[in-house]
């Protein structure tokens, strides 16, 4: 076997904080061979983005690094900034987690691959917008000549992951760190982009080390797997057997969080029976809504045509990729958005019928969690503020006594220590914030609650956590649920009926066991496709078979 | 959007802009207590006297009506007579407005040429000794004022040193003035203090939440020498920003320029503005205020467009 091209030894860092000295990374050994991946995985926090980057040299300045990490013979601690320049770009090359914000909006992006070319290699401005064409042509941007031109912002997500990936194979660089490649895009784009990934790393012998979260694109990627949890290593191991057959607990008990897509076995009988749906009694009602943002040539129509239901202590979930329309839809529900046509009604009024005072009345039967934990709650209040806000607004004869009760009440139905209520929502951590959000849901007694991707932003142990207890205070308080996602996995565990949003209209709906299991549309079909599932020997079929129906041939 | 629609809008909305300064600015004129015939006429003219100018003026109509008197002849290009130089506003600004705009444009070149690489040289050097002194620097050169600032330099390099004459350059056409840029050199270097502090701090600003930009760290993951990101994409990426506050700083400028055309007897658009102030010269006061504004609504659309080439987001309509 030839030698590895990333070895790292001992790898230890620590950042300095106003707090004092915090070991982000602590005795961290690994290696990549050459065409070999390996997949880091661990939560927010485990220290896997900071092996990724201590690898690059690319760690703030306020990081300190002991120990070894070897690139292609060159040991990056330590080095000086312009050995690291000689070796960025040429010997490893990194992909990063948001395609939004990593490429500089003001300059084209043939421009930007052309200078990563240029940064290694003598050839001509000419001969690098050459390459750059060609290497935009590698990763699949259709019309390359004419694209090399454009500038970021005239590129979609997943485009833009295809430039960042071109500028780190301009130099068939041997080693590939990608952290988080495809976090942020939707899962049909994370296919396509994995898929490439791989036949890159093919094509040039590439050793990579894949950061990710997502035991999905784990089964998917990886040929091993090391597990990271509090800043060290504790499983690692050819991925079949991390995956499918893990000894350390805390892998059992990460891999036991994931929320598993239940599919419908490769070839097997894809009948399906719909049972009726119990319909009566619907607490909120879209009728034939649409939504048009903008005016004249210009107008996006972010809904068109949608109808749906969501009947007493039911929960519907909303699926769909990004652009689809479901946060509009959810928002419409809410009444925050006017629909152009159609009509919405609450608990069987007509919203947009109602104004004033009755309107009030009417939304104060809706709860609200939303995706973002750290935004969505006023940074300036304590948590008992958070939660005591809807009772300020909507009850206001409320004496204070019976309010701090009801606060505390609703604490605790989340599950959250009433110590917490005088903390600020910034010492709390991310799931204990969602719940806070959801306490502050709550807390009217709603007869609906909208959750617009509300674990999205959490790790999967926290997710689970979140979910189990939106699910037992819904058995407990009967309150309907219209909860958004792109998670298909989560969709199908949480909800009864699902409905699948493409392009602003319905794709299909239905119960969410026969839907999502033996789905009538190619959109559904392709959408479940794409998720990778977290088990290396199910997803190399299905993976196999998505690109059959895709007819991809790479 | 169409270049040419947006610069049709943007112009048609600049002129409205005007047009409300100048109902503005007349309301307020006549509101002052005095008047200009008392001004003119000196405390001795008598009430028939100050009645007749009034008269003759057409200053005994209302409001409106001189309003509206005033924005005809406007159109007309007249902006009236002075009521104490005894000559056309028009050309008085036509006279002085050159010698200003020589005196504000080449301070805010000179103060650009130095704020950007200053606030950008802080920015690389954040929280080092020279970050420190520059910003210290800025801020006694902000809090200074322009006529205390334009004395040391005064006394300092004209009498301690005697480097530089003590009165701009003299003379009515812009050759004449150009031709003595040694005596230009304090009344600039007065005016652009201020444009110095206040714009390194915009780019320091600016550099600074850059640097931090995920472009960078791409840019750095390539093999980019960090000199290299530093011109070719954090340069770029603060101007912008820099350049929309320009449009915002003309009247600032202007504001300098009335202070130090007086320190270094340089018979500019400040001077007269300054002596008609004094006297009550209603239409030579108007006459500059609507230069004012026009130069700052001017200043301000070409900023936009500025921006709109440097950043092709703009132009599409997008953040």
């Amino acid at each position: 076997m030839t030698a590895d091209i990333l070895r790292i030894e001992n790898l230890g860092v620590t950042f300095s904080t106003e707090t004092g000295e915090v070991a982000a990374v602590r005795e961290v050994s690994l290696r990549v061979g050459p065409g070999e991946t390996l997949a880091l995985v661990g939560e927010s926090g485990s220290g896997k983005s900071t092996v990724a980057l201590a690898a690059m040299g690319l760690l703030p300045g306020t990081a300190r690094a002991t120990g070894h990490a070897v690139v292609g013979g060159t040991d990056v601690i330590g080095a000086t900034e312009a050995d690291l320049a000689g070796l960025r770009g040429r010997t490893a090359s990194m992909v990063f987690q948001e395609p939004a914000t990593a490429l500089d909006p003001l300059t084209r992006i043939g421009a930007q691959i052309a200078e990563v070319i240029r940064n290694h290699r003598p050839v001509t401005a000419k001969e690098a917008a050459g390459e750059a064409v060609e290497l935009l042509r590698r990763v699949g941007i259709p019309d390359p000549g004419t694209r090399a031109s454009a500038f970021p912002f005239q590129l979609s997500g997943g485009q833009r992951q295809r430039v960042v990936i071109a500028m780190a194979i301009a130099n068939a660089p041997s080693l590939l760190i990608a952290d988080e490649p495809t976090t942020a895009l939707d899962v049909t784009v994370q296919a396509e982009i994995l898929d490439l990934l791989r036949s890159l790393a093919a094509d040039f012998d590439t050793g990579v080390l894949l950061v990710t979260h997502n035991m999905g694109v784990v089964a998917d990627f990886a040929d091993r797997v090391a597990v990271m949890l509090q800043g060290e290593i504790v499983e690692t191991g050819p991925v079949e057997q991390v995956l499918l057959r893990p000894t350390h607990e805390y892998t059992k008990r990460l891999l036991g969080a994931v929320p598993r897509l239940a599919v419908a076995e490769p070839g097997a009988d894809s009948r399906r029976t719909e049972g009726d749906r119990a319909a009566a009694d619907p607490v909120v009602e879209l009728r034939d809504v649409s939504v048009r943002f903008g005016r004249g040539r210009r107008a996006v129509r972010a809904l068109d045509g949608v109808s749906l239901t969501v009947g007493a202590g039911e929960t519907v979930g909303l699926v769909g990729e990004s652009g689809s329309g479901k946060s509009t839809a959810a928002r419409v529900a809410l009444g925050l958005v006017p629909p152009s046509s159609g009509s919405v009604s609450l608990f069987g009024a007509d919203l947009g019928r109602t104004r004033g005072r009755a309107r009030r009345a009417l939304l104060a039967g809706v709860g609200v969690v939303l995706q973002d934990p750290v935004a969505s709650l006023d940074a300036r209040m304590s948590v008992a503020e958070c939660v005591a806000e809807p009772l300020r607004v909507h009850r206001r004869g409320m004496p204070a006594s019976e309010r701090r009760t009801r606060v505390g009440d609703a604490l605790e139905l989340v599950r959250l220590p009433r110590a917490l209520a005088h903390r600020g929502p910034r010492e709390l951590s991310g799931g204990q914030r969602q719940r806070v959000s959801l306490a502050r849901a709550l807390v009217l007694e709603p007869r609906l609650l909208v959750a617009d991707e509300p674990t999205s932003a959490l790790d999967v142990s926290v997710q689970q956590s979140v979910l189990e207890v939106i699910a037992g205070l819904q058995g407990e308080l009967g309150f309907a649920c219209l909860f958004v996602s792109h998670d298909l996995a989560v969709v199908q565990q949480f909800a009864q009926h699902v409905v699948v949003l493409r392009a602003g209209r319905i794709e299909e709906e239905g119960s969410t066991a026969t839907t999502l299991l033996h789905p009538r549309t190619d959109y559904t079909r392709r959408l479940i496709a794409a998720v990778p599932v977290p088990d290396p020997v199910l997803q190399r079929r299905r993976r196999a078979e998505r690109r059959a129906a895709t007819g991809v041939t790479a | 959007m169409d270049t040419l629609l947006y610069l049709t809008r943007r112009v048609l909305q600049s002129l409205a802009v005007i047009l409300i300064v100048t109902v503005v600015v007349f309301c307020l004129l006549h509101a002052l207590p005095g008047g200009p015939a008392r001004g003119i006429l000196g405390p001795q003219a008598t009430a028939q006297q100050i009645a007749q100018f009034d008269h003759e003026q057409g200053l005994d109509r209302s409001l409106p009506v001189q309003y509206l008197y005033y924005l005809r002849t406007l159109l007309h290009g007249d902006l009236g007579t002075s009521y104490t130089l005894n000559e056309a506003v028009s050309r008085l600004i036509e006279q002085r407005l050159p010698k200003t705009l020589v005196l504000t444009v080449l301070s805010a070149l000179a103060g650009l040429a130095l704020a950007i690489p200053l606030g950008m040289w802080q920015a690389v050097r954040r929280n080092k000794p020279v970050d420190y002194v520059i910003t210290t620097l800025s801020f006694v050169a902000y809090s200074t004022p322009v006529y205390f600032l334009g004395l040391v330099l005064v006394l300092v390099f004209t009498q301690l040193l005697p480097w530089f004459p003590s009165q701009a350059p003299q003379g009515d056409t812009l050759g004449q003035v150009l031709s003595q840029p040694n005596a230009l050199v304090l009344p600039v270097v007065a005016g652009a203090a201020s444009m110095v502090a206040v714009f390194s701090r915009y780019m320091r600003a600016a550099t600074l939440e850059n640097l931090s930009e995920d472009y960078v760290r791409t840019a750095r993951a390539g093999g980019s020498r960090p000199r290299a990101i530093l011109w070719r994409h954090v340069f770029r990426n603060s101007l912008t920003p820099v350049v929309a506050m320009l449009g915002y700083y003309v009247p600032v400028l202007f504001g300098g320029a009335l202070v130090v055309e007086q320190l270094f007897n340089y018979p500019g658009m400040g001077l007269l503005f300054w002596s008609a102030a004094q006297s009550s010269d209603y239409p030579v006061l108007l006459g500059c205020v609507l230069v004012i504004s026009v130069a700052t609504v001017v200043g301000t659309l070409l900023a936009d467009i500025v921006q709109r080439i440097v950043d092709p987001r703009v132009k599409a309509g997008r953040s």
